[in-house]
């Protein structure tokens, strides 16, 4: 009899079990596909930053619930890289946030999941509006099957960022506008026979995905055909055999060193003045300028567009943006959300830009026509502008790109930096890598 | 009759002092005492320096923490501790310092009473499939939790627990720690069952001898079980980022990650700042419950 029980009372929880891992989408009416409906109730909205970015995202926050009284925004906040470990598990638990933060590199994750909504039938009922962002801004927001499923709202880019000072002491001026590889190795030999011997002209960035994405772009070719990686070996050989020759001339730091280096741009190299020059986001100019006038050796940095070559400048947007996923059940607000983020004077004031340039052209020129931006942060914005007006182009980056074409790129480089294997071998070795894990 | 004459025995062999360095004993006691001291002075400065250096920096103005190696050197500022603390009304220290105490005090409890229980069952009860049952539970340490994460996450937020303590306190409360599990049975295991049996003429029963018998004697287990799950509990961030989204119900750990960012400004400056702070509770704890751990450790065979 107590057996009985027993069985009975394992089956109830089993069932139960089960029943709780059954997975539940809501069904979305044709309005709500469209973000119509009553602006009410509450949504969850999550991103990623520190504490400075999480103040002013909760400021904005609260001015869209001030906006809407009926509506209220509940906050998931982490830094970029646990935010998507968290956002992954969420998405497989069909529990992400009504708005959630993506970026155009991450897109690729979700849309092959069939994670989010298109954002296409609300832009066309009014309930976002995309008239003040460029259309070569908002493609970047776009699947594979061409739908908007991202509204970018902060455009970042990689720039060369360069010591100025050092530059001047070390008789190297600086790039000239339209700049492409060779120029920029110029600069870096010119540089290093008037640099001090314990400073590098760069950083070594041969293992640097978003370097190489600019070097593809130069010279023409696609980053991804699909699921599959776009450009050819002997592209990748000829840039890795680049970084090996200027590393032999002794134009970068020791592989060693450059393994050591801290992530963040203020604990970075260029930010302790020990290297000349290094790929850096735009962004990061006023944090790690912040640490080197905390040396008191009075150096000013600056940011270059990245080199580019014979079809065209090497520089793409890397946006970030804002989707809604299928488990939404209040989609009309955060549709509302999302055209407030993008449009608002109040947004576009307090977040002021902090995750690249705001996309909104209006609430750019509002912030570039404000007397008290700072020097850098005004740079950081021009630099974008300059980079939108030359068109850039769109790279759509499939499924998997960080967890295995980012990891496996660093990891195939440093194999040829540190001698254990030669560059052919490792481009090889990265090929078959990344293609299986894409594929997969 | 003979008289033997005994024999005087060889001395034993004089055992070779023990060198520090080359082949010549030191003679000094004092010298070898200072050698030995300076070598281990020398270690323990190895040992600490980074942690030292991370106080040291926690006093130093934002744009000045990389600036050197030294410890105390460039402008002090005590601004780092202030905004740290308080780093703005989602951002409240004294919030996630009472958050990880709560969810650390319920983990212990748990724990301590789960683990103690199925041990008790393990090591003095005899029931069918038992050594199937411990080989179980001791497999699930081969386990790595990144298997289980994806699972648990889904069975845990279709039970509406995501945003509690509860998906992280639960599992404590049904004896999930294996590794705790196993070193009390170890523990209980070499306590005698001649007490048990004693008991037992006494008119206890098993919930009888657990409390009046096992208990009281595995304090030095209880101990061990309750410092590692503080430690692990305190230092978890994967499970609290996981489960705990909302900025009022953080830890420290997650309130000590808000501060950096590879996209954007960090605070390193209040991050060493609540870094140092957040270690005070860990080592409080630690110097109170030293001499327990090693007893805990010593007398179940975990060495």
């Amino acid at each position: 009899m107590r057996i009985r029980s027993a069985a009975a009372l394992a089956t109830a929880g089993l069932l139960t079990l089960l029943t709780a891992c059954g997975q539940s989408l809501p069904d979305h009416t044709e309005d709500e596909l469209r973000g119509q409906g009553e602006v009410s109730g509450d949504i969850r909205f999550s991103w990623w930053g520190s504490a400075s970015r999480n103040e002013r995202t909760n400021a904005v926050a609260d001015a869209f619930e001030a906006e809407f009284p009926g509506a209220g925004v509940k906050r998931e906040a982490a830094d970029f890289g646990n935010y998507f470990k968290r956002l992954n598990v969420q998405g497989a638990g069909r529990n992400m946030p009504c708005v959630t933060q993506l970026q155009a590199r991450t897109l690729g994750d979700f849309t092959d999941r069939d994670a989010l909504l298109p954002l296409d039938p609300m832009i066309e009922s009014g309930a976002i509006d995309v008239s003040d962002i460029p259309e070569a801004v908002l493609d970047t927001g776009r699947g594979p099957d061409g739908k908007l499923y991202m509204l970018p709202t902060g455009a970042a880019y990689d720039a060369l960022m360069v010591n100025e000072t050092l530059a001047e002491e070390a008789g190297a001026p600086l790039p000239a506008p339209g700049y492409d590889w060779e120029d920029y190795i110029d600069f870096l030999r010119r540089a290093d026979a008037g640099l001090p011997d314990d400073i590098a002209a760069t950083s070594l960035r041969g293992g640097l995905p978003n370097f190489f994405i600019a070097y593809v772009q130069g010279r023409g070719e696609n980053m991804f055909d699909g699921n599959q990686l776009g450009f050819s070996k002997e592209l990748l050989t000829e840039y890795w055999q680049m970084w090996q020759d200027i590393t032999e001339e002794g134009l970068t730091n020791s592989p060693a060193a450059n393994s050591e280096e801290p992530t963040s741009p203020e604990a970075g190299y260029l930010a302790q003045g020990d290297v000349l020059s290094d790929n850096r986001p735009g962004n990061a100019l006023t944090p790690a300028q912040g640490t080197l006038d905390g040396a008191g050796e009075g150096q000013r940095l600056t940011t270059l567009p990245l080199p580019g070559g014979p079809a065209g400048p090497g520089n793409v947007l890397i946006t970030s943006g804002m989707a809604i996923p299928r488990n939404c059940g209040n989609v009309p607000t955060a549709a509302a959300f999302i055209d407030f983020w993008a449009n608002d004077e109040r947004s576009g004031d307090i977040y002021a830009s902090d995750n690249g340039a705001v996309t909104n052209t209006r609430l750019l020129q509002r912030q570039l026509d404000d007397p008290e931006l700072p020097d850098l942060k005004k740079r950081e914005l021009t630099l974008y502008q300059d980079i939108v007006e030359n068109d850039p182009p769109i790279v759509l980056y499939p499924p998997g790109y960080m967890a295995v074409f980012e990891s496996a790129f660093t990891r195939a480089y440093d194999d040829v930096a540190f001698g254990s294997a030669t560059v052919p071998e490792a481009v090889d070795t990265f090929f078959a890598e990344a293609n299986a894990g894409l594929a997969s | 009759m003979t008289t033997t004459t005994p024999t005087p025995r060889a001395a034993p062999p004089r055992r070779p002092r023990r060198l520090l360095f080359g082949n010549r004993p030191t003679r000094s006691p004092l010298l070898r005492a200072l050698v030995k001291h300076s070598v281990m002075i020398i270690t323990l400065v190895l040992m600490l320096y980074p942690l030292l250096w991370m106080v040291g920096a926690s006093f130093r103005p934002d744009n000045q923490v990389f600036s050197t190696l030294g410890l105390f050197t460039g402008d002090f500022t005590t601004d780092n501790y202030r905004d740290g603390w308080t780093g703005g009304d989602q951002l409240n220290f004294s919030r996630f310092f009472f958050n990880s105490l709560t969810l650390t005090v319920l983990c212990i409890a748990g724990n301590l009473i789960s683990c103690s229980l199925t041990a008790y069952a393990f090591a003095r009860l005899d029931f069918r499939f038992k050594k199937t049952l411990f080989a179980l539970v001791i497999g699930t340490l081969l386990l790595p939790y990144h298997v289980t994460l994806v699972p648990q996450y889904i069975l845990f937020n279709q039970l509406g627990w995501v945003n509690s303590f509860l998906p992280l306190v639960v599992p404590k409360v049904m004896a999930t720690d294996a590794f705790f599990i196993f070193l009390m049975v170890q523990f209980i295991r070499a306590l005698p069952r001649s007490l048990d049996d004693a008991a037992r003429i006494d008119g206890c029963g098993h919930w009888g001898i657990f409390r009046r018998v096992i208990v009281p004697l595995s304090i030095p287990a209880f101990g061990t079980t309750a410092l590692f799950t503080f430690i692990n509990t305190w230092n978890d961030f994967l499970g609290p980022m996981l489960y705990l989204t909302e900025p009022g119900t953080w830890t420290v750990s997650q309130g000590l990650a808000s501060f950096l960012d590879a996209t954007g400004q960090s605070a390193y400056g209040s991050l060493f700042a609540m870094s140092t702070l957040s270690l005070v509770p860990v080592l409080g704890f630690f110097i109170a419950a030293q001499k327990l751990l090693v007893e805990g450790i010593a007398t179940s065979g975990l060495k």
